[in-house]
């Protein structure tokens, strides 16, 4: 496996085979998922946890409010059950089986009960034998026997009893609450039954009803639906539960219907053979829920946008920064390598330069005294033709003896004698040497020199040098017709500049980026060769003086060099050196 | 006129003495001497010359201490530094020691004959 090139993350950091422009991608990327990882990983926990404990907060609502209306619906149904147990027992505790088999009296006695207790459908008295003996009510019951029914049994062996749901004789779904006594003559057991319907209890329940109530409805322990249901069916219907409480406590739990959860809330209903079954929203299908959710939602949504829009701003802005610190110190280094670049050349020059110099006088002595031998002899055979030769020899050894002079004052760049310049006057000085060579050519040399321009510190011979060569090379670059703009101005409180621009062939890019490399000429091949150390010099002195030079050109329109130094200043350092 | 006496001092005796020659050419009494102790044995053999041309780098005693000799001997004689090997500040210290003159070789016959009368009407 090797290292993946292709922008691997945090690259930017150290990515040192990738491209400047896709390491500081990279750099930015990096930033960015830093950053957004910072800021919206403890968003996101903290939502989360908020999220979670809220939910807990209103499941645990949920069921306390399934347990409360179940506790509610329950107490309702009792109280009901128990005020009519406590009316029917007051009856047959009043009255004889005589008495009440009288149906007159039982009319009586039913119609003052059925002002008090709805629902109640008829009252019947049934001896032990099972014979109903007396009969109020809508149906033809009178003298039904009940010897087979459970109910009847069951109502027997108790003092008061409240049956399941069925549907008996009538063939209608109702229950009874019955109470059963001894006859004081006969000793013989009787009943007192009342009949109550199935919508009475459905009344009842249906009290219980809240906005977050699924269903509720009553079952007995078989499995048999004693009231309607909302999703279940009626009464008599079957019904599945799948727990159920022990004695009295209320048992709650969650099932599914279909996709949404509730709960399920189930207590028995003492003195009965009834079960209540409550079915109550579930915390997520509230609407406090949804809400919530909402607000979550948008929350966060504005969070994240928010944090992710500084996020990518802040990466940007510091990704553009890091890459200007670093253009900035590849900047400074490279001027720095440049300068020791010409340290070091400028020191070799110089020994070389040195070295050179003994020969070449020996060799220019030596031709000379040739010379003046030869020229003294009058008979001197080939006498035209050797003093040609040496007066080549002569010119070589100056040509020479020029370079290694160049040579030595490239390396003795550094030597300054510091005093306040007036550039403007510079500039006139450097122009009276070279008006008769642009005349000639028919090159203008057109002048826009700020006034009153403040005085740099600088070596005034060297400053002559600078735009000697700046200018001497505008005007071999024109060669003939053309035009030279010299511009001087202030720049601002700390800095003069001038520019120099000419109207010559320009300079291609791949050239430009080498012309103040020492020894690099575009003059090789011309009839006033160069060394290539003019601009490398020139470079080295406006640097030494602590200003800076700059070249732009365009192949085709020209070239111009902008020369910008520190404006002298009371109190600037260098005070203490010799000045005008 | 009087013609000038030259003392040339170079450890490139090559270069001195052809220097000397066609300085004698020129109706110069020019001699050439290798270094700082034929100079001095020169000017004690009660050989005074009026300008002496003086190389600055040479092995054993330098230019400069040279310079300071010749000046102890005869503060009168015009010195002119003529080196391969110049540098400002050689050519400062030289100056404040009565150094005449400062040339770079190589230089030409003429210029240097100029020079060369202008120390020695001083």
């Amino acid at each position: 496996m090797s290292d993946n090139p292709k922008c691997p993350l945090f690259c930017g950091m150290s990515g040192k085979d990738l491209s400047p422009r896709a390491r500081y991608r990279c750099m930015r990327n990096s930033l960015l998922i830093v950053m957004l990882a910072i800021t919206l990983i403890p968003l996101s926990i903290t939502s989360g946890l908020n999220f979670i404990q809220y939910q807990q907060l209103l499941r645990e609502d949920s069921q306390a409010n399934a347990r409360w209306n179940a506790e509610s619906a329950r107490a309702t149904i009792s109280a009901y059950l128990e005020k009519l147990q406590a009316a029917i027992t007051v009856v047959i505790d009043s009255y004889t089986f005589e008495d009440l088999s009288d149906p007159q009296r039982l009319d009586q006695v039913f119609k003052r009960l059925k002002k008090e207790h709805q629902g109640l459908v008829d009252l019947s008295v049934i001896g032990q034998d099972g014979i109903q003996s007396a009969y109020i009510g809508p149906y033809q019951l009178a003298g039904k026997d009940y010897s087979d029914s459970l109910w009847f049994h069951k109502a027997l062996s108790r003092r008061i009893y409240v049956s399941e749901v069925i549907t008996g004789f009538r063939n209608v779904p109702h229950f009874v609450v019955a109470t059963c006594k001894k006859d004081m003559h006969s000793g013989k057991y009787w009943i007192l039954r009342a009949s109550i319907d199935t919508e009475t209890l459905d009344h009842f329940l249906s009290l219980a009803e809240t906005e977050a109530l699924e269903d509720i409805f009553l079952i007995n322990d078989s499995g048999k639906l004693q009231s309607s249901s909302r999703y279940h069916g009626v009464a008599m219907d079957d019904f599945q539960l799948t727990r159920k409480p022990k004695q009295n406590d209320i048992l709650i739990f969650e099932e599914m219907r279909g996709d949404s959860s509730f709960y399920r809330a189930v207590s028995r209903i003492q003195n009965t053979p009834w079960l209540l079954v409550l079915d109550q929203q579930g915390a997520e299908a509230r609407k406090i829920w949804q809400v919530f959710k909402g607000r979550l939602f948008l929350t966060l949504t504005l969070c994240f946008l928010a944090s992710g829009g500084m996020v990518v701003w802040l990466s940007r802005f510091l990704a553009g920064k890091f890459r200007e610190a670093d253009e900035t110190r590849d900047a400074i280094l490279s001027e720095t390598e440049h300068s020791n670049k010409l340290a070091s050349i400028g020191r070799l020059a110089a020994g070389v330069a040195h070295e050179i110099n003994n020969p070449l006088a020996i060799i220019g002595e030596k031709a000379g005294l040739m010379q003046d031998l030869v020229g003294m002899d009058q008979d001197f055979r080939h006498k035209e033709k050797f003093l040609d030769q040496l007066g080549s020899l002569q010119n070589a050894v100056v040509r020479a003896r020029t370079i290694t002079h160049r040579l030595l004052g490239f390396a003795r760049r550094m030597e300054t004698s510091l005093t306040l310049v007036q550039l403007n006057e510079i500039i006139q000085e450097v122009l009276s040497f070279l008006e008769k060579d642009a005349a000639y050519r028919n090159i203008h040399v057109i002048l826009q020199l700020q006034e009153n321009l403040p005085v740099i510190r600088a070596d005034h011979g060297q400053l002559q040098q600078v735009f000697l060569n700046v200018i001497n090379n505008a005007i071999d670059a024109i060669r003939n017709d053309g035009e030279i703009h010299i511009t001087s101005r202030r720049e601002n409180h700390k800095t003069v500049m001038v520019a120099i621009s000419d109207t010559g062939p320009g300079i291609a890019p791949e050239v430009l980026k080498h012309i103040f490399d020492p020894f690099f000429t575009t003059k090789a091949n011309e009839e006033k060769k160069g060394t290539g150390l003019g601009l490398s010099i020139t470079y080295g002195i406006v640097q030494k003086m602590g200003g800076r030079i700059e070249v732009s050109s365009e192949v085709g329109v020209g070239t111009t060099f902008i020369i910008s130094f520190p404006v002298y200043s009371e109190g600037s350092e260098g005070q203490h050196d010799e000045h005008a | 006129m009087s013609t000038r006496r030259i003392l040339i001092v170079d450890d490139e005796l090559d270069f001195g003495t052809t220097l000397a020659e066609r300085l004698a050419l020129r109706g110069f009494t020019a001699k050439a001497v290798g270094g700082a102790q034929e100079a001095v044995a020169a000017l004690a053999a009660d050989w005074r010359p009026d300008v002496v041309l003086l190389d600055l780098m040479m092995p054993g005693v330098d230019g400069l201490a040279t310079l300071d000799l010749i000046k102890q001997h005869d503060p009168k004689i015009q010195v002119i530094i003529l080196t391969g090997h110049g540098s400002t500040e050689s050519g400062i210290i030289g100056m404040q020691r009565g150094l005449f003159d400062y040339i770079m070789k190589p230089v030409d016959i003429g210029e240097l004959i100029v020079r060369i009368n202008e120390a020695g009407a001083q």
